[in-house]
């Protein structure tokens, strides 16, 4: 099986932009992916993926070449992936895909998304359209409901107390404070989250993600491809799996085992384990997600996923930093470009370009998203070739910061 | 008698009723609120009424009525061969809701249905609709007309300021009839006579109005349900209860001095005091307040303007014991003023704009067994128990077609959470303005093992309803009821809700 690498990754700004169309952001990413890689030959790309969910249904069907072509990709062959919030991750999924298979050595995975454009009335039907439609959403919830009640039954069955909800935040936005790009780019306090509004009970404002508009892209290439390239960051390994798209239909309500799965394939595929990683970008489009990642991602055991946010393990200068560009909540969470704004941090972690909140010398990291609640869960090793030997498959599951 | 059917004397086959039920919203709005409001009260006699809730009309009123008095005659909802439904505010002015009300409760499709609707009358309309398909023509019983089931259920509703209004109030009776019922329903007559004004509703409108000449808004009550009364031929001196239509406080009264007789064989019956002007359904709510505190010989008189009356006797046998019955929500909470607007939708906007979910009416129809009665699926390989039930199963994975299994109405609260107003979808946006903040649990329900087949567990995604959303835990035992879930392109989609159990 062929290596792959990212040779290249960039992103838009996160946050509100009326004076952006999908197509202007998704040309803002491309040239910051380009500029990256240090310059490309659109000629040189020979497949493209991109995840969009579509919010506004400003353009349903052809998405993908919509902005490929846009931006000078004329006739490269592209794909829209729609997995919800995690589509461009699985966007990034099928370009080394594409790589291992040898039917490309170049390929741009990326996505978009333009949310704050519509009323919030219309904007509430996007954020409801990827859950369990027939049942879910007739029981009256969109998204922040379903987090709520995974909130709900994780509070309860592990006797966490909204705060270490309420600390996901201001360590996110500590970070994101950080991160230029951020949509959110301020920091608050337990008692700014604590106090906020209620969404959706547990869950007040701070403890759901923004949002957003924005795009982001990586350049995935072959071993050979990747060798005309300055930087290269190594794709370890992939993991994703798919679940029942409704949270009542699940086993569990306390985890995400589209997670778990996908998590255990790619640390089997890196021969890594939590042990082995320097920091994750996870998935946090509320609170509680950040919390259950940490589980379903082996970094705590069940119900011990509190410690990490309540002991700074997972600070910007603890043990594993998490989420250090901000996360979704204080980064911005444009569904489509999420999971590729992931890796662009991962980049940029991994090449020492991440500014003010940059790593000590990070050489692997890992990215994890989600759609929906868990209808599906895409994750992603990245290692600098200098890295050391790891540890082994699963080492330290359960032990980080320990 | 061709089938042996027992009769009452006279050779007309007999019919009794097994079982009687009623139900009420939750909420109460108290005289003095709406005195506050205004100024002045208009509906004397009328201490406090019930309020539908955001989620209810007469169709969900109708299904609680309906499964209390099928439970409280033990008589299974597929045993129904007759449904009679009365109601003078229908969801939709065109449509018939019996076939809806019928598959709420599982009534098959081959029992005949009467839908009885314009008048407060429909009630007793409904009663006298399924007799006469039960005793058919030349006192024979027509073959399979029993068990018959008779819903009345009603929130009327007139301008804010009028006497009409500050009366009405909200609630739904049923009855089971059956053969060997053991309360008889013997003579019964009508009486007709034509009083135009007294109280009417326009075309497109959903407000009762009346020319308010209160003189001869009596005389029309008072002579038309005497005439009623007298033709039936029945000694109203041997009646302990007068379970009588009851549009206000004091009508009933002046009817029962009419006729002689005392005004405690009314007011020891009649929900007008406490729940307000009950519409179609106030003579059979009456009627089940009777039976309830044991009366034995009841004499039940529905009232439409126009105007129009039904009388019915109703005896119980000695030997036979009262039917059971079953009252629900005499107890209630108390609302403003200004949540008794919002709760009516009368300070709300409409839909807002946004869209609602793509459920097409087809693919809801497709899955209403699921949504009215929670129709879970059993897996013919392992057992397991899939909701809803299309697709693989969720443990063996299986393809094979599940087995229908209807989920107990009673579950437990797995997780919840409470919607704000401002974080529901758009399609429960106007539910929520009316209705404030809800819940949304997940629920299981337990299916205990039995010779079809074996224990299991389904849980289901439910709206919470009456009650306040932040006292409902994990853990809380809840009732499936039937509630509007929403509306989009004018078609009412109803399916269960769940709320605390009592």
């Amino acid at each position: 099986m062929r290596d792959t690498y990212l040779v290249g990754a960039g992103q838009s700004d996160y946050g509100a932009f009326p004076e952006e169309s999908y197509r202007s952001l998704f040309r803002t990413a491309y040239e910051a992916t380009v500029e990256s890689a240090g310059g490309v030959d659109a000629d040189d790309v020979d497949e493209a993926y991109v995840g969009t969910l579509g919010v506004g249904g400003r353009q349903l069907g052809l998405s993908g070449p919509a902005v490929t072509e846009h931006v000078g990709l004329r006739g490269v062959p592209c794909t829209r992936v729609e997995n919800a919030c995690a589509a461009s991750g699985y966007a990034i999924r099928q370009a080394v895909m594409a790589v291992r298979s040898g039917m490309a050595d170049l390929v741009l995975a990326g996505g978009f998304e333009v949310m704050t454009d519509s009323s919030s009335e219309a904007t509430k039907y996007w954020l409801g359209v990827s859950g369990e439609t027939a049942w879910e959403r007739m029981s009256g919830t969109t998204f922040a409901g379903v987090y709520a009640q995974m909130a709900d039954a994780y509070m309860r069955e592990y006797g966490v107390e909204r705060e270490s909800l309420s600390r996901v935040a201001v360590k996110n936005h500590a970070n994101g404070a950080k991160n230029p790009q951020a949509q959110l780019g301020f920091t608050c306090t337990v008692e700014d989250a604590e106090s906020a509004p209620a969404v959706s009970d547990p869950l007040t404002l701070y403890h759901c993600c923004p949002t957003s508009d924005g795009a982001a892209a990586v350049l995935v290439a072959s071993e050979d491809a990747a060798r005309s390239f300055d930087e290269r960051i190594r794709v370890a390994g992939v993991g994703a799996a798919s679940d029942r798209v409704g949270l009542f239909q699940r086993d569990t309500y306390t985890g995400v085992p589209a997670s778990t799965d996908a998590a255990d394939a790619a640390y089997g595929a890196a021969g890594v384990g939590p042990a082995d990683l320097d920091f994750a970008e996870v998935h946090d489009c509320f609170a509680i997600a950040e919390l259950l990642a940490y589980e379903d991602l082996g970094f705590a055991e069940r119900g011990d996923g509190a410690r990490l946010v309540d002991e700074g393990v997972t600070d910007l200068d603890g043990a594993l930093p998490v989420n250090t560009s901000g996360g979704l909540k204080s980064k911005g969470h444009p569904i489509g470009a999420t999971g590729a704004g992931q890796a662009v941090e991962a980049w940029k972690q991994l090449t020492g370009d991440a500014g003010e909140r940059q790593l000590d010398d990070p050489k692997r990291g890992l990215t994890h998203n989600v759609g929906g609640s868990g209808g599906a869960a895409v994750v992603h090793v990245f290692e600098r070739e200098d890295a050391p030997e790891p540890r082994g498959a699963g080492a330290g599951r359960g032990e980080v910061g320990r | 008698m061709s089938d042996g059917s027992p009769t009452d004397g006279s050779g007309a086959p007999r019919v009794g009723i097994a079982g009687a039920a009623a139900s009420v919203p939750r909420a109460r709005i108290g005289a003095d609120a709406v005195r506050e409001a205004w100024g002045r009260f208009q509906a004397s006699g009328v201490q406090s009424k019930a309020v539908a809730g955001a989620d209810e009309d007469s169709l969900t009123m109708a299904a609680e009525a309906a499964r209390r008095a099928l439970d409280a005659a033990g008589v299974d909802a597929e045993r129904v061969s007759c449904l009679t439904f009365g109601t003078s505010t229908p969801p939709l002015e065109e449509e018939d809701p019996t076939p809806r009300l019928g598959a709420f409760l599982g009534v098959p499709s081959g029992a005949s249905r009467r839908y009885l609707s314009g008048s407060t009358r429909a009630g007793t309309s409904a009663l006298a609709a399924a007799l006469d398909r039960a005793n058919g023509v030349g006192n024979e019983r027509v073959p399979d007309t029993l068990p018959a089931l008779v819903v009345a259920a009603d929130r009327p509703r007139g301008e804010p300021s009028s006497p009409e209004d500050h009366a009405a109030g909200a609630g739904a009776a049923a009855l089971v009839l059956t053969a060997d019922g053991p309360a008889t329903v013997g003579d019964r007559a009508e009486y007709a006579v034509d009083y135009p004004g007294t109280r009417f509703r326009e075309a497109g409108s959903e407000r009762v109005e009346g020319l308010g000449v209160s003189a001869y808004d009596r005389r029309a009550f008072v002579e038309t349900v005497r005439g009623a009364v007298s033709n039936l031929g029945t000694d109203l001196a041997h009646a302990d209860a007068l379970a009588l239509q009851a549009p206000d406080g004091k009508l009933p009264y002046r009817a029962a001095a009419a006729l002689g007789a005392d005004a405690d064989l009314v007011s020891e019956v009649t929900p007008v005091h406490d729940l307000g002007d009950l519409g179609a359904a106030s003579p059979l709510f009456a009627l089940v307040r009777a039976l309830d505190a044991g009366r034995e010989r009841v004499v039940v008189v529905g009232y439409g303007s126009g105007a129009g009356a039904d009388a019915f006797e109703v005896v119980v046998d000695p030997d036979g014991g009262a039917p059971p019955t079953d009252r629900a929500g005499d107890s209630g909470e108390d609302v403003s003023y200004a949540e008794y607007l919002r709760l009516r939708g009368e300070i709300t906007d409409g839909p807002p704009a946004g869209g609602g979910a793509a459920v097409s009416v087809p693919s809801w129809r497709r899955s209403r067994e699921a949504r009215y009665r929670l129709v879970a699926g059993a897996c013919p390989d392992c057992s397991a128990l899939a909701f809803p039930p299309e697709g693989a199963c969720p443990d063996c994975g299986s393809l094979a077609e599940f087995e229908p299994v209807e989920l107990p109405k009673q579950g437990v609260v797995e997780a919840v959470t409470t919607v704000s107003p401002g974080g529901a979808p758009p399609e429960f946006v106007p539910q929520a303005e009316r209705g404030g903040a809800f819940g949304v649990a997940i629920v299981a329900f337990e299916r205990e093992a039995d010779g079809e087949g074996g224990a299991g567990s389904a849980s289901v995604p439910l709206q919470a309803t009456d009650c306040d959303p932040a006292e409902l835990d994990a853990g809380d035992e809840v009732e499936a009821v039937v509630r509007r879930i929403y509306t989009q392109e004018g078609v009412t989609r109803y399916g269960r809700k769940v709320r605390p159990v009592e």
